[in-house]
């Protein structure tokens, strides 16, 4: 079978833009840009100035070049790995400044005191709704007493999943970009046919993890099954409950985060575990913007198959012309299609009509998204070692 | 009158926690069968009619030994115990085995068949236990219950103050039935079976850390 294809390469018959034109393209993410991170650049102090200045640099410099090589993915893909990289420094840089140690004890749980996670905020929604109780340490708006409101948080993440639908686990979860950065370390994969039947594992781990928190009263994802617990907090480990905890998360980060990606440079516990993404591969039906496959051009090569990195193609989703719906719009297959078959859509207008606009009209909220927030978390990291210097 | 309508009002009122502890067991196990309607609403009787079966047999227990729940801890462990582990084998046997997707070669093929033979005898037998299983969970309204019956009531009405209970409980199982209509998307039962694995896990766990439990401690 062929190896994985390199995704360096823009589609056929594309070119490079023009450069001032690319500059043009790329104004108004130095504005936001610029807007994001006026504030470091003005506070005292030279460390958040050159974190800030580095990351906006990085941010715009790699939208440039997305725009100028009519590529996607290999430029998103260092934006994303490293947030996947930065995001755990600051993290634990943070945790060990204010308790000297990753874990938590249980009196902090108990009372709320505990850092908050993304993964938590689909779930705020509905008990905030219906009985203005935050399920998670916080306040609906910010208190004086407790500045950290909720409100923010879920505006932004429903804002950035109507639009983006699954291109959250693209260009905002950092999680995801430790394992696109262990799987692409290896040139080839080592274990190259994967049962395209595993994508379903995630609804069933979401469905197991709803009725069970439903029948427990606890939180079942959280204190079981979240990998990311190596490389953010976790309880401590006193008893045989908190020692088999530790031992399960532990497990899956190593065998889904670390071992299965760089055998066979997929991102696994994406595609094996992780209830949010399958929770957000709804919302794909709601955003305007999809990848298909114009089956004019397609010569079922499967080059975009091999390409994907989450199992979002087979054999029936491309003879239908579209992906899955666990796509999440990294653009590995757009870019590694050689025909020009795979290509962005808005939904609504014809396939073969301007995918690049398409495809620029996605990139803009999304990079817009991922500067302010995958930028920040970066800016924040950078700032704490720029400290360490200067 | 109030003898009619306090149990089933009870059972009526705690229904939606019976539907969240039944929920992790029965959903899984619907959706993995794939059955029609009719078939659907076999495998619902079945698993209903062995809640009923241990709500009774809880009831008879209760006014034979005049007992009032909570139990003392030892049998409260060693309950929870049996029931989750039991939980845990029946919906590997019933809702994961018998249907795993698996190739199946023409060296195969008697492995197949009798793993879709064993699919059919445990056609109502996997539900009816997990029922009976899920039963005994001894919820808060179960103990009010069955603190009602303790107060000297006689057999009869023991037994039927619990049938009334688990009617008022049951009314809550019904919207179940529609598990029968998401039968022709095959992802559906491959989604199901990988709901009763994890389910069965952690089931699983549970029960051996309280069986542990209570026969190192007592």
């Amino acid at each position: 079978m062929a190896e994985l294809v390199s995704t360096a390469t823009a589609p056929p018959g594309a070119g490079r833009r023009p450069v001032w034109t690319s500059l043009l393209l790329t104004l108004p993410v130095l504005l936001w840009a610029m807007l994001m991170f006026s504030r470091s650049l003005l506070v005292p102090g030279a460390a958040p100035k050159i974190a800030a200045l580095i990351v906006l640099a990085f941010m715009v410099s790699l939208f440039f070049l997305m725009v100028f090589t009519r590529a996607t993915y290999r430029w998103r893909r260092l934006f994303f790995v490293s947030l996947g990289l930065l995001f755990p420094i600051g993290f634990i840089w943070d945790l060990l400044a204010l308790r000297g140690s990753m874990t938590i004890p249980f009196d902090s749980v108990l009372t709320g005191d505990v850092p908050f996670c993304f993964l938590a905020i689909p779930m705020t929604i509905v008990p905030a709704a219906l009985t203005s109780t935050i399920i998670f340490p916080g306040s609906i708006l910010a208190t004086p007493s407790n500045p950290h409101a909720i409100v923010p948080m879920i505006v932004l993440w429903l804002v950035a999943t109507i639009v983006l639908g699954k291109g959250w686990c693209a260009y905002g979860c950092f999680f995801g970009g430790i394992e696109e950065g262990v799987a692409a370390l290896p040139r080839t994969a080592r274990i190259k046919t994967v049962d395209r039947r595993w994508r379903w594992a995630p609804w069933g781990v979401l469905a197991a993890v709803v009725l069970l928190s439903a029948a427990t009263f606890s939180p079942t994802y959280c204190a079981w099954l979240c990998p990311f617990k190596a490389v953010t907090e976790f309880s401590e480990v006193n008893s045989l409950r908190t020692a088999a905890q530790a031992g399960i998360f532990s497990s899956l980060f190593i065998g889904l985060v670390l071992v299965l990606p760089f055998l066979t440079k997929l991102r696994t516990q994406c595609t094996i575990l992780c209830p949010f993404g399958a929770f957000q591969s709804l919302f794909n039906k709601l955003s305007v913007f999809e990848v298909r496959i114009d089956r004019g051009k397609c010569t079922d090569c499967a080059t975009c198959r091999r390409a994907c990195p989450t199992l979002s193609l087979d054999a029936g989703s491309a003879a239908q012309g579209r992906a899955m719906m666990s796509c999440m719009k990294c653009g590995a297959c757009v870019d590694a299609c050689t025909k020009g078959a795979v290509v962005w859509h808005i939904k609504g207008t014809s396939i073969s009509a301007s995918p690049e606009t398409a495809r620029l009209l996605y990139l803009y909220p999304a990079w817009g998204f991922a500067t302010m927030f995958g930028g920040s978390i970066i800016a924040s990291s950078l700032e704490k070692m720029v400290h360490l210097v200067v | 009158m109030k003898a009619l309508v306090e149990p089933a009002l009870l059972g009526f009122s705690s229904g939606l926690v019976c539907l969240a502890s039944c929920g992790p067991v029965l959903l899984p196990a619907l959706a993995a069968a794939g059955a029609g309607w009719r078939d659907t609403g076999l495998l619902l009787g079945a698993f209903l009619a062995g809640r009923l079966a241990g709500y009774l047999g809880f009831a008879t227990l209760a006014w034979a030994a005049g007992l009032a729940l909570p139990l003392p801890a030892p049998m409260n462990g060693a309950v929870f115990a049996v029931v989750h582990l039991g939980l845990a084998a029946a919906l590997v046997l019933f809702a994961v085995l018998p249907r795993a997707p698996r190739a199946a070669p023409c060296s195969q093929a008697p492995a197949t068949a009798r793993r879709a033979a064993l699919a059919r005898r445990l056609g109502v037998v996997g539900p009816a236990a997990m029922g009976l299983l899920s039963g005994l969970n001894l919820c808060p309204p179960f103990i009010a219950a069955d603190v009602r019956v303790a107060e000297g009531r006689s057999l009869p009405g023991a037994l039927g103050f619990f049938l009334l209970f688990f009617v008022g409980t049951a009314i809550w199982f019904l919207p179940f039935l529609g598990v029968a209509g998401l039968r022709r998307f095959a992802a559906v039962r491959t989604v199901a079976v990988l709901t009763a694995i994890v389910v069965a896990a952690v089931y699983g766990y549970l029960g051996a850390v309280a069986l542990t439990g209570v026969l190192l401690h007592g």
